[in-house]
């Protein structure tokens, strides 16, 4: 099991747009993947868990992947928070 | 065929021109109702086959759709849904509510959606409870479709449409099929599926009351949407009438269309300007058949709904694809402007809402909003240079122009620090619909580049008529003495400072009209495209001194009845 803490550097938050591309890159992996927020913990490729997070620009999370692939999984999750999603330009 | 005591003869308000032909599809707005109620053992496998089932023939609806969609903003909305459709959490629950609570596959569905709605709802944050309507959307059509209670949502190329009302994005939808007519229950003569209609070229009839005649699927429908007539199950002779009505209609719009081809000069060589009112890219290829000189409205409400918090780069793509469509043109795009049944994410109801919070009143109390569109049009105006205008809507005061301005200068500013290639000198104008302006428009002249005259809402706000208002709908008449006087007291203030003025209200589309407004010096009109040949054939067929002779008398006039008089040699005949 690895596990990281990161921040939403989205300005507008971890809305639906960018809680789509994280569910969809992390459902690419084997590896079971949970975020833990405030003492909650979603499924991460769950879209309606993450978008329940309704996590906003600076929120906290921890990311939490389990499975063959998890290390590489991590990596590019972690990626796409530290792009913002790739959404701003 | 039918016997004649058995066709149904409705009216309702004409608001698309032509005849339509077809059968009968109705759209159900009306949700299937799920009670707790308990499964049997044996049950249970039923009800989750039940659900893989509904689920995949959702999945591929929906993909297909998507790969379909010209509009990224489209493409992401349907994404979003197709997502939560493979949700693997919500998936385990509705399984878990079937399998160990014995719940009815659409209530499972049902109850596990909700209580990810009300997190959305509550969570406090805006872009969260916002995205709760979509969640409401897609459980509302899955528990149709495991209920076998499917609100019709299909329909075939000749169908006759019957609805309550169509939402925006359903009337994508159907702007891709071809169907015959629409008949909708409620609507305005500004909804948007009236306006797509109209542009379209699909006969519409709005307010009426199919609901209380039952209506089946598949009957013979005639729709007439020059009168308002809606005819059910018609008999033979019925029949025959109206098909010759249609085949007439057909060849007088081939013929009109050969107008399109022609010059844009009077019959003594005056040079004049049609263009489009614009909302959706469906409607650009019908703008080069219809001969329209570029965009003269360009409409942004369909397009900002439909952006997640707004987005500036799905923004950029529908306008650029806009620009790219109309080669050389000019295009003029009105800034979003919400308000009266096009409202946005506000649930307080006004008392008044078209004296309410809307257009540029809303745009400056929602900065967010106002600087990313801006934001996006200045962005595409790089590729675009000396293309665009933005026109502001609703102003009542100068305040607001200037404040405007200054967001605009901000946006620039910032796109300078950034870099970024733009053009600075987009023409900002403003919407002339509100009497105030009118009646300040020597000053505020000065301080815009360019007017642009609406005369539904100037009519509106002039005459204190509501025109959704059916008790007095009669009262609403554009060709109110004091409406043309007020065009042309903003015609001289334009005059006098030297800057461009067009009409882009319904007005501009009637043959007469237009042949009085160019009278009147303003040779700049913007309608919807259908339109367009019919109003060039008036105008290319008289000489400019002609006009002004109909104008002069119009200006003279005193009274609604002596107008119409003089109009009805101009208007458009057989």
């Amino acid at each position: 099991m690895v596990r990281k803490k990161v921040v939403v550097k989205n300005e507008s938050g971890l809305h639906a747009r960018p809680a789509s591309v994280l569910v969809k890159v992390a459902s690419g992996f084997e590896s079971e993947f949970t975020i833990k927020m405030y003492g909650y913990h979603v499924n991460g490729k769950s879209i309606l868990g993450v978008m329940t997070l309704a996590a906003e620009f600076g929120s906290e999370m921890e990311l939490i992947l389990e499975g063959s692939d998890e290390k590489k999984a991590l990596e590019t999750i972690v990626d796409l928070f530290e792009t913002k999603f790739k959404e701003e330009n | 065929m039918n016997p004649g005591s058995n066709s149904i003869d409705l009216t309702g308000k004409a608001v698309s021109n032509g005849i339509g032909i077809g059968s009968a599809t109705i759209l159900s707005t009306k949700s299937t109702t799920v009670r707790p109620d308990k499964i049997d053992q044996e049950e249970i496998k039923s009800h989750l086959q039940k659900l893989k089932d509904s689920r995949n023939l959702l999945l591929s609806e929906y993909e297909q759709l998507r790969d379909e969609s010209h509009l990224q903003s489209a493409k992401d909305i349907l994404e979003a849904q197709i997502q939560t459709l493979k949700d693997p959490e919500v998936k385990k629950r509705v399984q878990h509510k079937i399998e160990s609570d014995r719940l009815s596959v659409g209530y499972a569905i049902f109850s596990t959606l909700n209580e990810y709605i009300q997190l959305l709802e509550t969570s406090g944050v805006k872009w969260a409870s916002d995205r709760a309507v979509d969640i409401v959307a897609i459980r509302d059509e899955w528990i149709d479709v495991v209920s076998e209670n499917r609100r019709e949502i299909t329909m075939s190329k000749g169908d006759v449409i019957f609805a309550e009302d169509i939402p925006p994005a359903l009337m994508v939808k159907i702007s891709r099929i071809k169907v015959a007519a629409i008949v909708m229950e409620k609507g305005g003569d500004t909804s948007h599926a009236v306006i797509l209609s109209q542009s379209l070229g699909i006969p519409c009839v709005i307010n009426t009351h199919w609901n209380r005649y039952q209506v089946k699927k598949g009957m013979l429908v005639i729709v007439d949407g020059l009168d308002g007539h809606v005819i059910i199950n018609p008999d033979d002779q019925q029949l025959a009438q109206y098909e010759e009505r249609r085949e007439r209609d057909l060849s007088r719009v081939k013929e009109s269309l050969k107008w399109a081809k022609k010059e844009n000069l009077t019959k003594c060589g005056k040079s004049f300007f049609l263009r489009a009112n614009v909302e959706f890219l469906e409607e650009l290829p019908k703008l080069t058949t219809h001969g329209a000189k570029g965009i003269g409205l360009l409409r942004t409400e369909t397009v900002l709904f439909e952006t997640t918090e707004f987005d500036v780069k799905e923004q950029v793509e529908f306008y650029s694809n806009v620009l790219k469509e109309t080669k050389n043109e000019s295009v003029t795009i009105r800034l979003f402007d919400a308000g009266g049944d096009k409202l946005i994410n506000d649930k307080s109801s006004e008392a008044n809402p078209f004296l309410g919070w809307r257009g540029v009143r809303m745009l400056l109390d929602e900065p967010q909003l106002l600087k990313k569109q801006l934001e996006a049009l200045y962005r595409v105006s790089g590729d675009f240079t000396g293309r665009l205008k933005i026109l502001v809507p609703m102003v009542s005061r100068l305040e607001e122009i200037r404040a405007l301005k200054l967001v605009a200068e901000e946006v620039r500013d910032e796109l300078k620090r950034q870099k970024i290639k733009f053009d600075p000198s987009i023409p900002i104008g403003i919407m002339v619909e509100v009497p105030s302006v009118v009646m300040m428009a020597n000053k505020i002249a000065s301080q815009v580049d360019f007017f642009s005259i609406g005369t539904n809402d100037l009519t509106q706000y002039t005459l204190a008529v509501d025109r959704g208002n059916e008790k007095i709908s009669a009262l609403f008449d554009s060709y109110h003495p004091a409406i043309w006087r007020m065009i042309k007291m903003t015609k001289d203030a334009a005059d006098e400072h030297n800057i461009p003025i067009s009409v882009c209200g319904e007005m501009a589309s009637k043959p007469e009209a237009a042949a009085c407004l160019m009278g009147m010096g303003i040779n700049d009109l913007s309608m919807n495209t259908s339109a367009i040949p019919n109003v060039k054939a008036v105008l290319c067929s008289h000489t400019l001194k002609e006009l002004n002779e109909l104008s002069d008398r119009v200006l003279e006039e005193d009274e609604l009845e002596g107008i119409h008089k003089l109009f009805s040699k101009w208007k458009f005949k057989e």
